[in-house]
């Protein structure tokens, strides 16, 4: 079997909660993210969905190292990255944020924004600088005769498109999209989803898709790991996931995202917010707000285990999660 | 941000300084031009600066050179005054003219001397201290605390008062090093919070060395906070400066400065004031030129300072007639006709173009439409609270058959709240950071005199609890920052119940929430809904999350409504190809697969054009050359379901009089 | 809240004993030997040595400054090289006579400048606004030295009403207090203005308004409460100025403050006096910062529970 592109092992981030006098005293920890395993192969995308304040942010920050990671390891090709070896995942592994406004610079022109990393990289093998920067404007769908604008006179969706443009300059092998279309209209999130899906297509790139919302996440990803609580409770490919979740807070995610199909109100498929990271609950973490918790679940917390092949659940009853919540045996 | 700005996101709207723009040096200076006051300081300082520069060549006199035989002269327009020296001698016979010219070039050179040490020393090490932060950052910024902890003029006084001999490169020294901390601290505070904007963090991730970052990302956007504070700063050590010279701790004599001429001429008071008077008048001029050209930068850099105090001006001219033609009894809220600018300096934007609709009690109608459809203006011109300069310019908002345009100042204040309630999309920006949850309520509570004595903390649990909090005791006592946004949310509505509205206008509520908090709060309001029989408007740019609580669903773009009907209808047999389109694009969660989403090709249109046409002609892919040249008519397909296209002009179908 | 204090507390400390260290070097380090001030020049070495011992000059500087500190610690700063005067008692009893004149220039200003500012802020630009602003920028051109010995020369020469010197009495405070003020409203009148005018576009109030609370109410509470907190700051700032500005004007309307004496020790290089008038403007001015602090920290919640 061939190497991943990407391996992350044992990936853990935490932060101390600091107070006292001087607040040098460590009185806590928050675990931001806590023993992650992903994978992800050259051209694939994977989804990794969950609440705000689930970790999945910081996977990405940690992926990317540009947060140290506590614990835990990053393979690019089979090749551990450490501290001093950054330079070759800068070059592989791009990211575009979720908010239009702030992630351009200001003062800079789209030319010189898109320019950046070519500049710090060196240029495309037989192209020069400019010819890349018009190159890519074309693809992400802009007239590359705005080139010399700034980036307060373009829309949002475009601005977007100038953030994709730059993460594509250096031909990188990995984007990661963070929330990078949660903060655009519907109608303007299909044209940039379609984008996305088009540059993939032709340049093989791999999507690391970080959202709160499965919906968008299932329509671009091959494979969606759910996040709870700095963990991974559900792991698989999307279909399958989405057809049948084997994680009761899945179910939860699929049922939440309003659809045209199901004009009902909407049921109340969850019930309170996530517990804080600083104090996680016994047992499962998600067992308070599970419909299906039995005692085993207060007690011992599931390891994330194959259930089904190619599927991986954190689940004590994975198998027996229904596809509607509402209907479950409480 | 998903928020429907006032303004649309469209192409040069945002260039005068909005849309958090910095704008470059040439921009600065083009905006300093068009302020006259502004300008007038700056040519006004620039003057003043050639004056003192080119004094060698312009001043009469020799600075230095004494003439006993003409001393203690009066300025050249009172008696005995000589116009050899305009502004008369001093007591050793120089001339004061000479005096104040040479005296400018001391202060000046010495004053901008000190802002450039000061600039140069809090930019380094402001620029270390964020930038490197740790260690090296807490050293540099608590020795900044101690030397603000003092105050560090009287420091500057006992060293100069100590040196043997003082220079200007002494007193530019000193003064620059007792301004260093007020720079290191902004170019600091500046540089956190560059370098962890979304833009450094990508460049970082692109691979950009440190100071790349620093140099490429930060640099630029920090400078330009230093403009106003270094001009002020100026101003100040011109009058320390002289100040100096006035105890005797200025430039070594006989050097003229300002301050020094001033001294002297405090001596010889009684015999001749205009030597004490005259350089007074040089300072004041200077600093106040220097002055009003800082204010006028801070103004460029800082444009939401002219933004006042809400003032509402009720529509003065009469109603339509075919609105009082209309009325029906059964509509809480009717919208009629109603057209909404933004006047601005590139062009009035006309954000809400005849727009009609009605929301009938216990309804809830859905507004649909992209940033910049007009939806949002629409909501707050209900409310009446439309920002200046933005206003109603025609057409009715009748709320319970009264005219919410044209109701006076007061009356709207009673139905703000009791008849209309109003949730934004930003919950954590709209509750008061600094006052508890719990004060906010009882506020409220006791505004609508709806409880009173220890009433008013039971009806506050119990308007909590109605919103599903699980301990509302503890949110009575939190104050909202230490809520999540979904609690924040659900505070905000709680807020609203109170008074229990007629009619709820709900802008955005939930798209700055997770899915699964969105899910509980439209449950939360559907129970709402079934128990007050609330009448909501619900704002939102999705179709498919409209459809979840909407039972009608009205379709904005460009600013009119395009197409509106009962949500089943809309939902399953939409008319308008932009709404075909919208529904298109949210079907997603079954669209996984091979193939594409339903995108809309190009972009909302500029407002502040009115086109002949349909608006959305030029994205639109059915489209027709008559929509280019006449606006498309409004069309009932089915009982409630209009659509405003050409498309559909049948001899079948009823046309609608607008 | 009382962590905070606390913490407060051990910062100020530290402040403090940085500034005395800072100082005491500072002023030894300048060259100029306060023997050979003291004494009439061409006295002989013999005779300077001699003054030196008894100033404690002639030592090593890590000794005088450990001499230095456990004279502090037992709460003597030394006597002055002018005059033998007590140090400690001569400085503690200028101090009054400055904060008098501060506090009741610090009231008036804020008691001019609060109803203004928020007057000014209601509409920018309209005629109130611009007067305000204009009348500010020329008080804030006008340096406090010049105005004063204007204020003196028209006051209290050619009228005769106010006495321009010394501290005889209420009248004496008239005009060293209006040139404080007039140097003191315009940072503040522009501060309450911008930050009334930033807090009336948060969505708060937006928020507040469309509950219908009252316009009296959204003042006096919602914008007022918030406004406040960066206000604070810059009184804080300008009552440091007081102290330090104080010096000026001390000296123009030859006020018994300790500006005046930190004038003078300095011109006499008195060093234990220069240490004395120093240490306690730093403990003056470090308690305001820690009043500051507390009320930033009672005013604000985010402050106050992090």
């Amino acid at each position: 079997m061939s190497v991943p592109l990407l391996q992350v092992e044992h990936l853990s981030k935490h932060y101390p909660i600091r107070s006292g006098l001087l607040g040098r005293r460590a009185t806590g920890t928050v675990r931001a993210l806590d023993d992650v395993w992903v994978t992800l192969e050259q051209g694939e995308t994977l989804g990794v969905v969950g609440e705000s304040g689930c970790g999945k942010s910081t996977l990405a920050r940690t992926m990317l190292w540009l947060d140290e990671p506590t614990g835990g390891s990053v393979r690019f090709r089979g090749e551990t990255i450490g501290k001093n070896d950054l330079a070759t995942l800068r070059k592989e592994f791009q990211i575009v944020f979720q908010d239009p406004y702030t992630s351009l610079p200001p003062r800079m022109r789209v030319r010189d924004i898109v320019a950046d990393p070519l500049e710090i990289h060196g240029p495309v093998d037989g192209e020069t600088i400019p010819q890349t920067v018009e190159r890519l404007l074309r693809e992400v769908g802009l007239d590359p005769a705005r080139a010399g604008q700034y980036p307060f006179q373009f829309s949002g969706g475009q601005r977007q498109r100038i953030g994709i443009a730059r993460a594509l300059a250096v031909n990188p092998a990995v984007v990661c999209l963070d929330e990078s279309v949660s903060a655009l209209d519907v109608s303007v999130q299909a044209q940039v989803l379609n984008l996305l899906r088009d540059l993939q297509q032709r340049h093989g790139l791999a999507y690391l898709f970080i959202s709160h919302d499965l919906s968008v996440v299932r329509y671009l990803s091959d494979r969606i790991a759910v996040m709870y609580l700095g963990r991974i409770v559900e792991e698989g490919p999307a279909d399958a996931l989405a057809r049948r979740p084997l994680h009761p807070y899945t179910v939860a995610l699929l049922e939440a995202a309003p659809s045209l199909k199901r004009s009902e109100p909407a049921r109340i498929a969850l019930k309170g917010e996530p517990p804080s990271p600083s104090n996680p609950p016994a047992g499962c973490a998600f067992h308070p707000r599970c419909p299906m918790a039995a005692d085993l679940c207060r007690s011992q917390r599931p390891e994330l285990a194959e259930w089904l092949p190619g599927r991986r659940s954190a689940c004590h009853f994975a198998l027996d999660v229904p596809a509607i919540l509402g209907k479950a045996p409480v | 941000m998903i928020a429907d700005p006032t303004l649309p996101e469209t192409t040069t709207v945002a260039s005068s300084a909005g849309a958090g723009a910095q704008p470059s040096l040439r921009r600065l200076m083009g905006e300093i031009r068009q302020r006259k006051v502004a300008t007038a300081g700056l040519l006004v300082f620039l003057a003043i600066l050639l004056i003192a520069l080119l004094a060698p060549l312009l001043a009469p006199h020799e600075p230095l050179k004494q003439n006993l035989g003409d001393n203690f002269l009066p300025p050249a327009w009172k008696d005995g005054g000589d116009w050899t020296y305009p502004f008369g001698t001093d007591p050793l016979g120089r001339d004061i003219l000479t005096r104040l010219m040479y005296g400018a070039r001391s202060s000046l050179i010495i004053s901008i001397g000190a802002v450039f040490v000061g600039l140069a020393i809090g930019l380094v090490t402001g620029l270390v201290a964020g930038f490197y932060g740790g260690f090296l950052d807490t050293t540099l910024m608590r020795l900044g605390d101690i030397q603000l902890a003092f105050p560090f003029v009287l420091f500057a006084i006992a060293i100069l008062a100590v040196s043997p001999n003082r220079t200007v490169w002494h007193l530019m020294a000193v003064l620059g090093i007792s301004s260093w901390v007020i720079y290191a601290r902004v170019v600091r505070s500046r540089v956190l919070s560059e370098r962890n904007k979304d833009y450094a963090r990508a460049a970082q991730a692109v691979g950009a060395s440190r100071w790349r970052v620093l140099r490429r990302y930060v640099l630029p956007n920090v400078w330009q906070a230093m403009v106003p504070i270094a001009l002020l700063n100026l101003a100040y050590f011109v009058v320390v400066e002289s100040l100096l010279s006035f105890i005797a701790l200025g430039l070594s004599p006989p050097n003229p400065s300002w301050g020094s001429i001033r001294a002297d001429g405090r001596q010889y008071m009684m015999v001749d004031p205009w030597m004490a008077l005259l350089p007074g008048f040089a300072i004041v001029i200077t600093v106040l030129a220097i002055g009003l050209a800082a204010d006028g930068f801070a103004d460029i850099l800082d444009p939401k300072l002219t933004q006042g105090a809400f003032q509402r001006q009720p529509l003065t001219s009469s109603m339509p007639d075919s609105t009082i033609a209309e009325e029906s009894e059964n509509d809480l809220l009717q919208v009629r006709n109603v057209c909404i600018d933004y006047p601005a300096k590139s062009g009035t934007v006309h954000a809400v173009r005849d727009v009609s609709l009605d929301v009938a009690p216990a309804e809830v109608v859905g507004i649909v439409g992209e940033s910049g459809s007009g939806k949002s203006t629409l909501g707050l011109a209900i409310m009446q609270l439309l920002d200046a300069p933005g206003r109603v310019t025609d057409g009715a908002l009748l709320f319970e058959g009264a005219d919410l345009a044209r109701a006076s100042n007061k009356r709207m204040n009673q139905i703000r709240g009791r008849g209309i309630g109003m949730i934004f999309q930003d919950p954590g920006n709209s509750l008061n950071p600094v006052l508890t949850v719990g004060y906010q309520l009882a506020e409220v509570i006791r505004a609508n005199r709806a409880a009173s004595g220890d009433g008013i903390r039971t009806l506050a649990r119990q308007s909590l609890a109605a919103m599903n909090i699980a301990d509302p005791d503890r949110v009575l006592r939190a104050y909202p920052f230490q809520l999540s946004g979904g609690m924040q949310q659900r505070v905000m509505i709680a807020l609203a119940m109170i008074a229990k509205p007629r009619l709820l206008i709900l802008d955005e509520p939930t798209s700055a929430l997770d899915v699964t908090t969105q899910a509980q709060l439209l449950a939360e309001l559907e129970s709402l809904r079934a128990e007050h029989r609330t009448s909501m408007l619900f704002i939102s740019h999705d179709i498919a999350l409209l459809a979840q609580i909407a039972s009608r669903i009205v379709v904005m773009y460009a600013g009119q409504v395009i197409e509106s009907g009962p949500r089943d209808t809309v939902v399953a047999n939409p008319l308008h190809p932009y709404t075909r389109a919208l529904i298109g694009a949210v079907e997603r969660v079954d669209a996984a697969g091979e193939e594409r989403l339903e995108a809309i090709a190009g972009d909302p249109p500029d407002l502040r054009i009115v086109q002949p046409g349909c608006p959305f002609a030029p994205r639109c892919p059915l489209v027709m050359d008559r929509c280019w040249t006449v606006a498309p008519p409004r069309i009932a397909r089915e009982p409630g379901h209009e659509v405003a296209c050409h498309l559909y002009e049948s001899p079948g179908s009823k046309e609608i009089a607008a | 809240m009382l962590a905070f204090a606390l913490q407060r507390t051990a910062q100020m400390a530290l402040v403090i004993f940085g500034v005395i260290t800072l100082t005491f070097f500072a002023i030894r380090l300048v060259p100029g030997d306060p023997a050979r001030l003291m004494e009439p020049p061409g006295t002989p070495e013999s005779v300077l040595d001699l003054t030196r011992q008894k100033l404690g000059t002639d030592k090593p500087l890590s000794r005088q400054y450990l001499d230095f500190l456990s004279q502090l610690a037992r709460g003597d700063m030394g006597t002055s090289f002018r005059g033998g005067r007590p140090v400690a008692s001569t400085v503690l009893e200028s101090v009054p006579n400055t904060l008098a004149l501060g506090a009741i220039s610090m009231a008036i200003t804020t008691l001019v400048a609060f109803p203004l500012g928020i007057a000014a802020s209601r509409k920018p630009n309209g005629w109130l606004d611009r007067a305000t602003l204009a009348l500010s920028s020329i008080a804030q051109a006008t340096p406090g030295f010049w105005l004063g010995v204007m204020l003196a020369l028209l006051f209290a020469v050619n009228l005769r009403w106010f006495p321009a010197i010394g501290n005889a009495g209420w009248k004496s405070y008239v005009l060293p207090v209006a040139t404080l003020v007039i140097s003191l409203f315009p940072l503040q009148i522009r501060a309450v203005r911008q930050a009334f005018i930033e807090t009336m576009g948060e969505g708060f109030v937006r928020a507040a308004r469309a509950r219908g609370l009252s316009e009296r109410r959204l003042l006096g509470v919602h914008i007022t409460k918030v406004a406040a907190i960066p206000l604070i700051t810059i009184i804080g700032l300008q009552a440091g100025y007081v102290l330090g500005g104080a010096i000026v004007i001390e000296s123009i309307f030859n006020w018994p403050g300790i500006g005046n004496l930190t004038l003078q020790a300095i011109s006499q290089r008195d060093f234990p006096m220069i240490q004395g008038t120093v240490l306690i403007t730093a403990v003056v001015f470090t308690l305001i910062n820690f009043f500051v602090d507390l009320t930033y920290a009672a005013l604000d919640p985010r402050v106050r529970l992090r």
